[in-house]
């Protein structure tokens, strides 16, 4: 299966979007499951948090829902069809059943041959603001991200590149990251990713780094939460 | 709220078979007293409760203050530094150990007073102090490999068990099962994963895990080397006479404050620790710590709430059903035990916080019911085998743990090394205070009726059967995954359409997400760093695609191989090269399996701006 060569001609699907679901902790492989029958041919599946708001949860420390999040490289027609179909059989119109986006990515491949830019033909109604930060922060992350309209976000924990130091043992440190994930209308965008880059100082080397993508389409994500269910606590 | 519910439901889920196993033999063959019957019944729902905020509290407090010692102690310049510290944690958490004080005084009656509580609960600290150094410096320079290490540690063991006598070797053992606690296991499993978290690398998956194994073998060591040094051969005395206490509330409100004042004492010496620490060094911001403190209230109200439940509801409970089998069949009392090993093991606090842990490091790789239903088989068989030396007095104690841990140790040198490390730990991890009460008494109970039996010797083997199944069960199931297959199907090429990247004016970054097969993400970031890229952030997570199926033997369950993720943020201009780089790799490509996506971004990079 390797071994790409130039002149080789491909069954041409476009693969041109990277779709996301965050999902409840243990849904995933059914999830992908559906997925792949819908045509989808494999995923990649990592583990991170929710966040709730909730004054009360906060007080007695019970912040964290654990999640998954699935993600499945797609061409247009398959993520759309993916968004149909999950959002039916996992109810995501359904509050904390999960979500769905779907973010423009090109996958690159050995041979490379130009095909059109893609950004220009993407409308995006929303982006998804990627912040990481060392570990610990990311609460502060959420919190500004929050004070600026943000309604959440999902954490998901990883490492930075080893970085070789000399104590006793020969060590490669690698720090611990979060990486905030954050769903937002394009309306909101800015004042987010100002205020969270002000807030958590990242202007300064080593603080960390935010960055945001195109969301081409989005499903169950409910953007009145707050103003329609006042202190709920989910 | 919902993680709480999640817990609660996980807890749910193991308690519920137990309740019912006991309600229908008290419907059925075993006739108890109303009273207790009762107080099972509150005792369960006071155990779904205590263990649900225990374990929460376990996440808040226990993993944070393991992550943040481990680093202290991982990042020390000396090596005595290191082996100070590390002794110090492993002395401090078993000193302050109810149950290891309860096994000493139990030791000082039946020994005649020849040896004191208080010389046993040190000795022990000792061990274990001594062993968690030891593990720790092995961790940290990778060497010798841990199969090595515990093959060596049950060398010593073996060595020294041809010296004590019946009754020691599973007096040894128990102690070991004693401080491999509620409250002690957590808190070195959050060490072991802090460790290896800080020092990366290769192994860091195995060096996760195995350090419980470690701690386990440090009391059986030092009860061994008492019982030869002080010459101390035979025990005798009985446990004295059993009174089933009466009422259903009284006795919960009679055993609470005691158990909560145990639990603080036991919880105190970490926090100490930590707190001194913290106050001189780590300087933790507000609310980190807030939720710490937090943390700790709860894992001292759900223990105490957990252990009350236990030693109130359960206890009786289990040396009634013992009494009442013990004098039916024999065959009945080996049934029975087998499916209370089977089911009563899931519902030890320190199975969840294992689980919880595998989970997280090997991202769902590892699939948690098949090492909960391995622990399930190992333990139940245990059981059964305890029954089975209760009831023919002539098998003794070493007939099964002599050969068991060989086979283990022999296995360990073919298993998947995760798995030894896991392996290892499920043995401290089985034997916790379900096992030191529920199923203890119900060995007791059976030994008191059936006159061949003693009860304090079979009654201290059922605990180093328990501590020795585990370890063998998990092998085998970590054997059998070295074997695991991978197959490919044959599928059309259909997802490699080239593309290029994206000429945008506008946007000055790229986003680059590489999923590559785990183990690949240093060579990823070496070649992104050669290429131009600055620095990199690595996640974990699991994958599943048509082009490779790996499947376990015999059972066939699929497998989803683990990746790694590497996003990158990098100047336009330079990841085209970056990707060139990483997909014209040979060994990326074949091995790494390396897929590679881009997308522009717009990104607020101080480090990256040109």
């Amino acid at each position: 299966m390797c071994g790409y060569q130039e002149n080789k001609e491909w069954e041409v699907i476009k693969i041109d979007i990277l779709f996301f679901a965050v999902i409840s902790r243990g849904k995933a492989n059914a999830v992908l499951h559906k997925a792949r029958e819908c045509g989808a041919t494999g995923g990649t599946i990592f583990l991170g948090e929710g966040t709730i708001q909730s004054k009360l949860l906060e007080k007695m420390g019970l912040t964290e829902i654990h999640k998954e999040i699935l993600m499945i490289s797609a061409s247009a027609e398959l993520s759309d069809k993916l968004h149909e179909t999950l959002s039916a059989s996992f109810m995501f119109a359904k509050r904390n059943k999960g979500i769905a986006f779907s973010i423009p990515f090109k996958r690159s491949q050995a041979s490379g041959q130009a095909e059109g830019s893609l950004s220009t033909n993407v409308n995006a109604s929303h982006y998804c603001i990627v912040t990481v930060v060392d570990k610990g922060r990311s609460k502060d992350c959420i919190k500004s991200a929050r004070a600026a309209g943000a309604k959440g976000g999902t954490l998901i924990h990883g490492h930075g590149a080893g970085i070789p130091t000399d104590f006793y043992f020969p060590l490669v440190i690698e720090p611990q990251k979060e990486i905030v994930m954050i769903i937002t209308p394009e309306d909101k965008v800015f004042a987010i990713r100002e205020r969270i880059f002000s807030d958590l100082e990242l202007g300064k080397v080593g603080n960390g780094i935010i960055f945001t993508l195109p969301v081409s389409r989005v499903s169950g994500l409910f953007e009145n939460r707050s103003e329609d269910n006042k202190g709920a606590n989910l | 709220m919902s993680l709480l519910f999640e817990k609660t439901k996980e807890v749910n889920r193991t308690l519920l078979p137990v309740v019912i196993l006991v309600l229908f033999l008290c419907f059925t063959i075993v006739d108890v007293e109303t009273d207790v019957l009762i107080r099972f019944i509150v005792g369960s729902i006071m155990l779904l409760i205590g263990l649900s905020i225990f374990l929460w509290g376990v996440d808040l407090a226990m993993n944070p203050i393991g992550e943040q010692m481990s680093q202290e102690v991982a990042t020390s310049k000396t090596p005595s530094k290191v082996a100070i510290l590390s002794f110090l944690l492993g002395f401090l958490i078993t000193v302050a150990e109810p149950d290891l004080l309860i096994l000493g005084s139990q030791v000082e009656s039946a020994s005649g007073g020849a040896l004191s509580a208080s010389i046993i609960v040190y000795m022990v600290s000792i061990g274990v102090g001594v062993l968690i150094s030891l593990g720790v410096f092995r961790l940290l320079r990778d060497k010798p490999p841990y199969n090595a290490f515990m093959a060596i540690t049950y060398g010593i063991i073996f060595v020294l068990a041809y010296f004590v006598s019946e009754e020691f070797l599973a007096i040894s053992f128990d102690a070991s099962g004693a401080t491999t606690g509620a409250l002690t296991t957590p808190f070195v499993l959050a060490i072991s994963l802090g460790l290896s978290q800080v020092k990366g690398g290769k192994n860091s998956e195995e060096n996760s895990f195995g350090l419980v194994g470690v701690m386990s073998a440090g009391p059986i060591l030092a009860v061994m080397l008492i019982s030869i040094l002080s010459g101390q051969k035979n025990i005798q005395g009985d446990v004295g006479e059993y009174i089933v206490a009466e009422g259903v509330i009284g006795p919960i409100i009679k055993e609470f404050p005691g158990i909560f004042k145990e639990s603080l004492i036991a919880l105190l010496p970490i926090s100490v620790l930590f707190f001194n620490f913290n106050f001189r060094k780590f300087k933790l911001p507000k609310a980190e710590l807030s939720g710490i403190i937090k943390g700790l209230a709860y894992t001292l109200l759900g223990l105490a709430i957990f252990l009350t439940a236990v030693n109130s509801g359960f206890m009786d409970m289990g040396r009634i059903i013992g009494m009442e089998l013990g004098k039916m069949s024999h065959w009945i009392l080996i049934g029975v035990g087998f499916l209370l090993g089977l089911i009563v093991v899931l519902v030890e606090p320190a199975v969840h916080v294992l689980g919880e842990q595998i989970e997280e490091v090997t991202s769902g790789h590892i699939p948690l019911n098949l090492i909960r239903m391995t622990l399930s088989i190992g333990v139940g068989i245990a059981i059964a085998l305890s029954m089975v030396r209760i009831v023919v007095p002539e098998v003794q104690l070493w007939y099964f743990l002599l050969p068991g841990f060989a086979i283990a140790i022999l296995l360990s040198f073919k298993a998947d090394p995760v798995f030894v490390g896991i392996a290892y730990d499920a043995g401290g991890v089985a034997s916790g205070p379900m096992t030191a009460t529920f199923v203890l008494a119900f060995a007791q109970g059976a030994a008191t009726v059936i006159d061949t039996a003693n009860v304090l010797v079979d009654g201290f083997g059922v605990i180093a059967m328990v501590a020795m199944a585990p370890v063998l069960s998990i092998i085998i199931l970590g054997t059998a995954f070295k074997r695991k297959k991978v197959v490919y199907p044959e599928i059309k090429e259909t997802s490699k359409v080239t593309s290029h990247l994206i000429e945008e004016v506008d946007l000055q970054h790229d986003c680059i997400l590489v999923v590559v097969n785990r183990g690949f993400a240093e060579k990823v970031v070496e070649v992104a760093r050669k290429s131009g890229a600055t620095g990199a952030t690595i996640m974990r997570g699991r994958g599943a695609d048509e082009h490779q199926k790996v499947l376990l033997p015999v059972i066939n369950i699929e497998m989803q191989p683990e990746k790694e993720i590497i996003m990158l943020i990098t100047v336009v201009h330079v990841s085209a090269s970056i990707t060139a780089n990483l997909l014209s790799d040979s060994q990326l490509e074949q091995d790494g399996k390396i897929a590679v996506f881009i997308s522009p971004t717009e990104a607020m990079v101080k480090t990256l701006t040109t």
